[in-house]
């Protein structure tokens, strides 16, 4: 199927529910909904589109407001839903209840910009150390870090 | 006597660990192609051990995170003295291109003391195996 | 019995830290976990602060054996949002080194699984093979790994006659061999019956779990970006994906070595009809507020960068998603119902490269509570026994 085909199909199936459908290039389609709808949304795409492999989950800090995307990928190229969740606010429904692959994802979601999905399986942090202070959201535009002093041995600082 | 002996011995066999603290693999693999059959460092009397109570010399790779800092030191400990320390590629020397991130403390020598640097991104195996006969040289 | 088993590297010589957690009742497996971040060093982070070029060489040091995949992944992305497209010839220079580090990777691939399953032979083998291709690497670009051979708009060293000549020639001898091990491997009972029906990962898991590379294809999942989304010089070239329905370690291996021989054919073909021409194109410093989602087949799955940019000579953002990652939770319930002497085997399976050498396994019973500790050269030695004891698998066949 090619690309104004499934765009076509998904404008029919989930009409109300997207809110912008772009294709900027080639094989790549972008589709923006609300919060709210994101689970339905891809449980749809999941029961009659079949698309089932998430690539990945970005989060992006865009000041105001947080902007997740999910990237799925198929036979025919990919496909992104992106939603927008604001900064004080930064909840978000977790997706492993229709795609068990996306655990990880989330914790990491979780972990960098300290995003909090709810209904996860498994909140546990995934890749900041042991011993990282809390509340220190490293991708965050916001937070810095500032490189202690380093001692070379046998030589000047 | 046995002083002799044992020096000897030491010098001519050295038996060695490989640590990596959070390495992207290249120095590693460089490591490992060191026993294959092209440079095959065997045939000088080199062992490699998967135990920090055997190694004579260890040879360390990668940036340290701060996740494995005090796992380093342990092992650091864990070996039985007289002991030496490589640091192999540009990452144990002083951070390489992730100088500056967060999770990262810099070289090797902010952990534990390092006696020979081999440079390189990665090091070729022979610069390794020089590195080594340098090492032995000033036993 | 409570089992702490500090499991050492996947390789003695490869270390890197993750931990795993089992919970074990006798030798059987129940339940896995694993704790990552031992390696992370906050590249996403660092990657905002320096400019589209320089960019380059932090993601090809991301890995040490598939650097190339991570470069030409980002490098695809930022052509893209800078709306340039590099020449023909440039093309096929790059995705002719793409080829012979997918070669180079799959050999050592091989030489692991054989070192894991107690075929050290095979190991030696084919390393000293590998060094063939890693020649004519090192004649193509400098170096024997981290390649630096692309740049925005190309890449930045050509090839002449010679060089082309001694690739075809080196590419010759490694067909030769690759074909003699394969006939070794399909011809010894015991190498085969060690790797069948280990690590066993049904169709409907491995589509749930988001596997990725060979070891969904191993499970009869078609998955191949080279096939989905064709880009470059892949909508040219004729190859095929490879698959295999056996769904476990021995199918991972087989699809492996049918990509071993793809790969040799697709860089024959990329030898042979080399278009003449730049090598590059001129890029611009800054880019436009874009973004762009790319990807690439790496040698162990797909490799996914998202990259944002905002009109100024850095990136607002860039996401990286190494194949392994996605293969984690495709491992822990490969692990489920495993041998605890399996674990080394299941784990060398997935082909891990970012934060994968040494693992801390923990096993916990849920009977008793006791603690213990084994090194790993012990648990490969208790596997190697426990091999001999068992008797061989009959009926067991080399699906290629």
């Amino acid at each position: 199927m090619t690309d104004v085909e499934i765009m076509d199909k998904a404008k029919s199936l989930f009409g109300d529910k997207i809110v912008e459908m772009t294709n900027p290039a080639a094989r790549r389609i972008f589709i923006k909904v609300e919060p709210q709808n994101l689970v339905p949304l891809i449980a749809g795409l999941r029961r009659d589109l079949n698309i089932t492999y998430v690539a990945t989950i970005s989060g992006v800090d865009l000041g105001e407001s947080f902007e997740i995307l999910y990237h799925f990928g198929h036979e025919h190229g990919s496909l992104t839903v992106r939603t927008q969740v604001p900064r004080t606010n930064p909840h978000v429904e977790s997706i492993c209840s229709v795609i068990p692959g996306a655990i990880f994802y989330e914790r990491e979601l979780q972990d960098m910009f300290g995003m909090i999905v709810d209904h996860i399986p498994d909140p546990r942090p995934l890749i900041l150390p042991d011993d990282w202070p809390a509340s220190n959201f490293p991708l965050r535009k916001d937070w810095k870090y500032e490189r202690p002093p380093e001692i070379i041995p046998g030589g000047k600082k | 006597m046995l002083d002799r002996l044992v020096r000897w011995s030491r010098i001519k066999s050295p038996w060695i660990l490989h640590l990596n603290s959070g390495a992207c693999n290249a120095c590693d693999i460089e490591v490992v192609a060191a026993l294959t059959p092209r440079f095959d460092v065997e045939r000088l009397g080199v062992l490699l051990k998967a135990t920090p109570r055997h190694a004579d010399v260890i040879i360390a790779t990668g940036p340290v995170t701060r996740q494995i800092k005090d796992r380093i030191v342990r092992i650091y400990e864990q070996t039985p003295d007289p002991k030496f320390v490589i640091a192999v590629g540009a990452c144990a020397m002083s951070g390489c291109v992730y100088r500056g991130a967060y999770n990262i403390m810099g070289g090797l020598d902010q952990v534990i003391p390092v006696n020979v640097y081999v440079p390189g991104c990665p090091a070729r195996p022979d610069a390794i195996l020089d590195g080594v006969v340098k090492l032995l040289g000033t036993l | 019995m409570k089992f702490t088993i500090p499991i050492g590297p996947q390789h003695p010589a490869l270390k890197e830290p993750i931990s795993l957690r089992m919970t074990v009742d006798g030798e059987v497996i129940r339940d896995a976990d694993i704790r990552l971040g031992y390696n992370h060093r906050g590249l996403e982070k660092l990657a905002e602060e320096k400019t589209w070029i320089q960019n380059i060489y932090l993601t090809e040091r991301i890995c040490g054996i598939c650097s190339h995949s991570h470069s030409t992944c980002y490098v695809q992305g930022v052509e893209k949002l800078m709306e340039i497209t590099p020449p023909r010839r440039g093309n096929y220079i790059r995705y002719l080194v793409s080829e012979l580090e997918r070669i180079h990777s799959h050999l050592l691939w091989l030489g692991v699984a054989g070192h894991e399953a107690g075929f050290d032979s095979f190991f030696m083998y084919t390393w000293r093979d590998r060094e063939v291709v890693m020649d004519i690497l090192e004649m193509i670009s400098g170096n024997r790994v981290h390649y630096a051979i692309n740049t925005l708009g190309g890449v930045r060293r050509d090839l002449d006659e010679m060089q082309v000549k001694k690739s075809l020639d080196g590419i010759d001898i490694l067909k030769k061999r690759s074909e003699y091990y394969f006939k070794i491997g399909a011809n010894e009972p015991t190498f085969v019956a060690r790797l069948a029906r280990v690590g066993y990962l049904s169709k409907q898991q491995a589509i749930d779990l988001c596997a990725v590379g060979p070891t969904a294809r191993a499970s009869g999942v078609p998955r191949d970006v080279r096939k989905d989304d064709p880009h470059a010089v892949y909508d040219e070239v004729p190859f095929d994906v490879c698959t295999a329905d056996t769904c476990d370690v021995l199918g991972r291996v087989v699809v492996r070595i049918k990509e071993l021989m793809e790969s040799y054919k697709i860089c024959e073909f990329v030898l042979r009809n080399l278009p003449a021409g730049d090598i590059a194109v001129k890029a611009p410093r800054k880019a436009k507020p874009n973004e762009f989602l790319s990807r690439y087949e790496a040698p162990r799955g797909e490799n996914t960068h998202y990259i944002k940019s905002n009109g100024s000579d850095k990136p607002e953002r860039l996401k990286v998603r190494a194949p392994t990652l996605a293969n984690y939770p495709a491992t822990v319930d490969m692990l489920k119902n495993g041998f605890i002497a399996d674990i080394p085997l299941i784990f060398a399976a997935i082909d891990p490269c970012i934060c994968c050498a040494e693992r801390t396994v923990e096993l916990i019973n849920g009977r008793t509570g006791e603690e213990k500790f084994v090194h790993f050269s012990e648990l490969r030695k208790m596997a190697e026994d426990r091999f001999k004891k068992l008797p061989p698998k009959r009926n067991v066949e080399w699906p290629l």
